[in-house]
């Protein structure tokens, strides 16, 4: 069974002048975010997204976690329609973005959770053990007490993975999830994150890291200017021959390869 | 009941994570306080000025000042606050996240904004009761049920204002400067410092049509028996359709900003 399901799916963004900028530029223009973009996640598998930048990614992980309706197309999540019935989608959906600009700095990591998990409706005698364990397994235990205003990047991406996971989503979207973390703590969290199945999880993650969505995907989709370009089941595929793949389908040359 | 619950437990978050910060910025207390402090030894002697003849709907000019500024300010702070609910959290980041969440937009921004009124609240009742102590004259008991009823619906407008302003804010991630324009024009035609009936004809009107003119009105009824009873309850029979019809106009109107946008992809915008 498909959990997500993307159906002929358009974004356009249009950019208008601001209502109180009378004396600013004229800024009319329009980017197409995604044009008629199809596919689906089925149960329990981990499905990378690669793509350049401005490519839709993100654009496609808030479609599917409403912060973002489409224009054209339906986006299905697990048979509940994100227009239509966008409190049914939220209460499955987590999802973990990488800007620090999300939590509340002068809280800890704790109280910060302790907030989202009581939004995210997660029985209050739960909620202790259920953020000692999320801490404990993105290895923020030591800092849990501690204002996360005195976080680092790393320290905030695994807290904005943490919150995604508080309420034990069936659907969990990561937006680059390792993008500020060092090998070891990036090693860690692709463990996480195939464990994520285990759990009933379906998992849509965002990346521009070739070792990355071969170490943890089981497909990949490929997105070139709101496009899909390709698809493709990655059954043990080495991050070099995803690299040329990816290269081929985009259809720029790969500088590195070049000069390698 | 199990949904009251719910919304219980999310109030709870939502006002230990408002005291959590708060606590960091103590000095914002006692800067209030002084405030309040000033600003009611500044009407004590304006009213003193002004001397014991000048008696606006027949009362003392003093407790006059006291009850329309005090409660003109409280209600004003209230619908504020829900502007600076979704403004906070579009410059801070967490707009975006927090629509994310199992709880609905209208819903958060209602639970949120209702620990600014606890605050305010209390700043209230901390600027009545300093500035009875100032009071020379004695006065009658207050209608206190019907105080509580002119409160309460006072609440719900502002609530619905407040939600009118939050969706303004979604749109234009300006409405501060709307509401302020809107606080300034309240301030002087709701007959917070003077009597209504001392503007011309045409702002009269305007000021009739102003929901806040029959918060203080009815307030001043109530708390300072001024006026027969019967006009108190035409007060409240005013309050009550202006609550009726802004409820739930402002809480559509914020749906409808949030979609929109969702729609032009703007929720992360400040």
């Amino acid at each position: 069974m498909d959990t997500i399901i993307f159906d002929r799916v358009s974004k356009l963004f249009r950019h208008r002048r601001p209502v109180f900028d009378w004396i600013g530029q004229r800024r009319r223009a329009e980017t197409r975010a995604l044009d008629q973009v199809s596919f689906s996640v089925g149960a329990g598998r981990i499905l990378a997204l690669l793509g350049p930048n401005g490519s839709g990614k993100t654009t496609t992980l808030k479609l599917i976690a409403t912060t973002l309706l489409p224009d054209a197309g339906r986006v299905m999540v697990e048979g509940f329609d994100t227009q239509k019935l966008a409190n049914q989608v939220r209460k499955r959906v987590g999802l973990a973005m990488t800007s620090e600009r999300s939590f509340f700095p002068r809280l800890s990591a704790r109280e910060n959770l302790e907030f989202f998990a009581a939004l995210e409706e997660v029985p209050r005698k739960l909620r202790g053990l259920r953020i000692a364990a999320i801490l404990e397994r993105t290895g923020l235990a030591k800092a849990a007490d501690t204002e996360v205003m005195k976080f680092s990047s790393g320290m905030y991406q695994k807290l904005a993975i943490a919150r995604a996971l508080i309420k034990q989503p069936s659907i969990v979207l990561l937006d680059e999830p390792t993008r500020s973390l060092d090998p070891g703590a990036a090693a860690q969290t692709w463990d996480l994150v195939r464990e994520l199945p285990g759990y009933g999880a379906s998992v849509l993650m965002a990346t521009h890291n070739f070792e990355e969505a071969s170490a943890v995907a089981d497909e990949v989709i490929l997105l070139d200017r709101g496009r899909l370009s390709g698809q493709c089941k990655l059954s043990g595929a080495r991050p070099v021959e995803l690299r040329e793949l990816y290269f081929q389908v985009i259809g720029q040359k790969d500088e590195f390869a070049i000069s390698a | 009941m199990r949904q009251l619950a719910g919304i219980a437990d999310k109030l709870a978050a939502l006002l230990k994570r408002d005291l959590l910060i708060g606590l960091h910025y103590r000095t914002g207390v006692a800067t209030t306080v002084l405030g309040a402090l000033a600003e009611l030894a500044a009407f004590y002697y304006l009213a003193r000025a002004v001397g014991p003849g000048f008696r606006p709907e027949g009362i003392n000019y003093f407790a006059f000042l006291l009850v329309g500024t005090g409660f003109y300010t409280f209600l004003m702070l209230s619908i504020n606050a829900f502007l600076r609910v979704v403004q906070e959290a579009q410059q801070s980041g967490t707009l975006e996240v927090l629509m994310t969440t199992a709880t609905s937009g209208p819903t958060l921004v209602f639970l949120s904004a209702v620990s600014a009124f606890a605050g305010n609240a209390a700043q209230l009742a901390f600027y009545f009761g300093a500035g009875t102590l100032l009071l020379d004259s004695s006065f009658p008991v207050p209608r206190f049920p019907a105080g509580a009823l002119v409160l309460l619906l006072s609440i719900g407008i502002a609530a619905a204002i407040g939600m009118l302003a939050a969706a303004l804010q979604l749109a234009t991630q300006r409405g501060s400067a709307v509401l302020w324009a809107f606080g300034s024009g309240a301030w002087f035609l709701t007959g917070t410092l003077f009597p209504v009936a001392g503007l011309p004809k045409p702002l009269r009107f305007v000021s009739e049509v102003i929901p806040l003119t029959h918060c203080l009105t009815g307030m001043r009824l109530a708390l300072l028996q001024t006026g027969q009873p019967s006009l108190l309850a035409h007060e409240i029979t005013i309050l009550f359709a202006f609550a009726l019809t802004l409820l739930p106009l402002g809480t559509i109107t914020f749906s409808y900003a949030l979609r929109r946008a969702r729609q032009q992809g703007t929720l992360s915008f400040y």
